[in-house]
């Protein structure tokens, strides 16, 4: 036990201002590191399922203009495909340079393999050769083919949109990690504030309203005076000091 | 009363409890884990709340009856409270019903849990799970005793307020060692086991934390299906030993293995605490033989390991005993009630109450057949006080009217009755699984947060002896 009041009232304050101190550096940690877990969920994941997105329209869009070929409309058709075939490889590009979860280099190099196999068959003119208007030949060959690059690309965003997921539930778990020093530490100081007010009380209010009940009764003819402070602070010091000035002051009148 | 006294003995057990939350966090911190943080925190403000009192409160010599019991009962739940932190902090499966629910289930060694994924624990809360066993499962006011500089007279109230008058009467020795005796033969069953275990193949990280809740007669396992999931016969005799070594009177057990005459051989209890268990296991493996469940082998094997495990109070389990015959699981449920020997790290009815019990039936029949007759119960020679006896009586009939009346409250929230009635008499004997929703290999979490908080105040009635929180309302200055 501390022996000075001085030194109990500091020690009590230096407690406290620990638990803020931590709590506050703890939150401050879980914050920052949940900022970088943000960015990362964006560089990570989001990036890579809006690059699949686009992947997913540019097919959309070259299915399309193939069908205007097979219709013979040349220009029209020819013209579409190129947009999104440039498309395509841009966000295709993107997405390769972006590889961050397991697995997603595999899904990458499948989409490149089929959607090769799917160019390949619609780059050879169409129109004005017997597959202009060959409505078997496109649903046997071309859209098979269409729609194993389209699951190719599915795949890869399915994988980035679990991640996500995985990853927005671990931010909620680290938001909660922020959020509960400061809880605790308000809780914490709450109890501290009841205890340092019952401990102020009980150590030293109520020993100084002893002291005060001491002199106020002062008698000189009762020598008989005990205040029984118990713990030898300034308090027991002072009521060691009042004791000897009663017992100088009766002397003195004896004289 | 002195409030401050009172507060400085919280204070003490707080600390105890950082340390551990600190071992559970260097844990994380090494493994790289996201639990670090919740558990590092946690025990900074164990360690900062208990110390605070120190400051400002002296050491005392002495204390009252009625301080013991105020830190016993606030002891007990400060310390379920604080054992929410790491809980809460973490996340996942954990809301503030949910973490109080497996605080208290811990530290009560009751062994019932919310998790669906238990696997899905960073190993230092899985650490920080166990650990709450292992504390609660000698008493966290023990435990203090042992370490604390504690006056002759403190040392005895707070191991009376701590400790059944029933589970001092083989302890024929002062305060002092009855605590030295407890911590030695806990530390020494605990280190035993967690060596078998490493070496029937084990790592040291499933083998501690397994020991931890058998020897504590917890249950809380580090995997979802619990010991099954070892595939192991040797892994499951060994927790079977361990589990019945655990269940009987530690007082025993050391003068079991130094020699001494008042052995667990020579106690009528324990003879017939064995007795009644192995004939549980030959009634249950033999309808699960009989009804085609399993074969023989598997059947002795599956009866053994459940009923010593509820027998035990412990819950761990190797199958899933709620798909058995009915029959096999009245028996069980039989289990559940009678729970183990006072003395030991189990909570609930105990057994020796049950002995008792039958033993004053036999006397009531002799008294009303022979009216003159003076009848004085014995247990291994020594007579039994009538106070004891009554003591007794009064205590199975509150038990029974407890558990009823949970059962009752949990049908109000919508629990069915079969998982109403089994989770009531699994908590409240400190055993952890029950039937219905809360089989073996089930777990709490689907019960409605009512129900959970009742269920635990249920564990901690089962922990305390129920008089001991009673007491709290009848307390004078």
């Amino acid at each position: 036990m501390v022996k000075k009041i001085k030194n109990k009232i500091m020690a009590g304050f230096a407690l406290l201002i620990t638990i803020l101190i931590v709590a506050g550096s703890l939150s401050i940690y879980e914050f920052t590191n949940m900022g970088k877990s943000v960015i990362s969920l964006i560089d990570d994941n989001y990036k890579t399922i809006a690059d699949s997105k686009t992947m997913l329209e540019a097919l959309e869009r070259e299915d399309s203009g193939i069908l205007l070929l097979l219709l013979g409309r040349w220009e029209q058709g020819r013209e579409i495909i190129q947009a999104a075939d440039s498309s395509f490889l841009k966000s295709l590009a993107q997405a390769e340079n972006n590889i961050t979860e397991e697995n997603e280099e595999e899904h990458i190099r499948r989409i490149h393999e089929s959607y090769t196999n799917y160019k390949a068959l619609w780059k050879r003119p169409i129109v004005d050769t017997e597959k202009e208007g060959n409505i078997v030949w496109y649903f046997e060959t071309l859209h098979e083919s269409f729609l194993k690059t389209k699951s190719a690309v599915n795949d890869l965003m399915e994988l980035n949109q679990k991640n996500l997921y995985h990853e927005s539930t671990q931010l909620k778990n680290q938001s909660r990690r922020a959020i509960m020093p400061a809880i605790v530490a308000i809780v914490s100081v709450i109890i501290f504030s009841i205890l340092l007010n019952f401990f102020i009380t009980r150590y030293f209010v109520t020993p100084i309203g002893k002291l005060t009940e001491v002199i106020k009764t002062y008698n000189p003819d009762n020598r008989n005076y005990s205040m029984d402070m118990g713990f030898n602070d300034e308090i027991k010091q002072l009521e060691e000091e009042i004791l000897n000035l009663i017992d100088k002051i009766t002397r003195r009148q004896e004289k | 009363m002195r409030t401050e006294v009172i507060v400085r003995h919280l204070g003490y057990i707080l600390l105890f409890n950082g340390i551990f939350l600190f071992i559970s966090f260097l844990i994380s911190f090494f493994g790289g884990e996201s639990s670090a943080i919740p558990l590092l925190f946690s025990a900074i403000t164990c360690f900062i709340l208990g110390m605070f009192p120190m400051i400002f409160v002296p050491v005392s010599e002495d204390l009252s009856f009625n301080e013991g019991v105020i830190i016993v009962v606030a002891g007990w739940t400060i310390t379920c409270l604080i054992g929410t932190l790491p809980y809460i902090m973490w996340g996942g499966e954990f809301s503030f019903t949910n973490a109080w629910f497996e605080s208290v289930s811990g530290y009560t060694t009751t062994g019932s849990t919310i998790l669906n994924d238990i696997e899905a624990l960073p190993k230092g809360l899985l650490f920080w799970r166990s650990s709450t066993h292992f504390i609660g499962g000698i008493g966290i006011i023990l435990f203090a005793l042992l370490i604390l500089p504690q006056s002759k007279s403190s040392r005895i109230v707070l191991l009376h307020a701590e400790m059944s008058e029933i589970s001092k009467s083989n302890f024929r020795t002062n305060a002092r060692k009855v605590i030295f005796i407890l911590v030695l033969v806990y530390f020494g069953l605990t280190l035993s086991e967690t060596i078998l275990l490493m070496f029937a193949g084990l790592n040291f990280f499933d083998a501690i934390n397994h020991s931890f809740a058998t020897v504590a007669t917890g249950g809380f396992s580090t995997k979802n299906l619990s010991v099954a999931s070892f595939h192991s016969i040797s892994v499951e005799v060994i927790i079977m030993v361990f589990m019945v070594l655990s269940g009987i009177h530690f007082g025993l057990l050391f003068n079991t293995f130094t020699g001494k005459s008042q052995n667990i051989f020579k106690s009528s209890v324990t003879r017939t605490y064995i007795l009644v268990m192995a004939l549980g296991i030959i009634a249950v493996a033999l309808k699960l033989f009989t009804s085609g469940t399993f074969n023989g082998g598997d059947s002795l094997r599956f009866a053994s390991f459940q009923v010593i495990s509820l027998a035990s109070t412990t819950g761990f389990a190797n199958a899933d005993s709620a798909s058995w015959p009915v029959f096999t699981q009245i028996i069980l449920m039989y289990f559940t009630i009678q729970c183990a020997m006072v003395g030991s790290t189990s909570g609930g009815m105990k057994f020796d109450r049950i002995f008792l019990f039958f033993k004053s039936i036999k006397k009531l029949i002799t008294e009303q057949n022979h009216p003159n007759a003076v009848v004085v119960i014995k247990v291994d020679k020594n007579p039994i006080s009538e106070q004891l006896i009554n003591h007794t009586a009064v205590f199975i009939i509150l038990y029974i009217f407890i558990f009823f009346l949970t059962t009752v409250l949990l049908t109000l929230a919508n629990v069915d009755v079969m998982t109403a009635f089994s989770a009531s008499i699994a908590t409240i004997g400190n055993v952890g699984p029950g039937f219905g929703d809360v089989s073996s290999l089930g777990n709490f979490s689907g019960l409605p947060d009512i129900a959970k908080w009742l269920l635990s105040v249920n564990m901690l009635m089962g922990r305390l002896e129920i008089f001991n929180i009673l007491a709290l309302f009848y307390l004078k200055n």
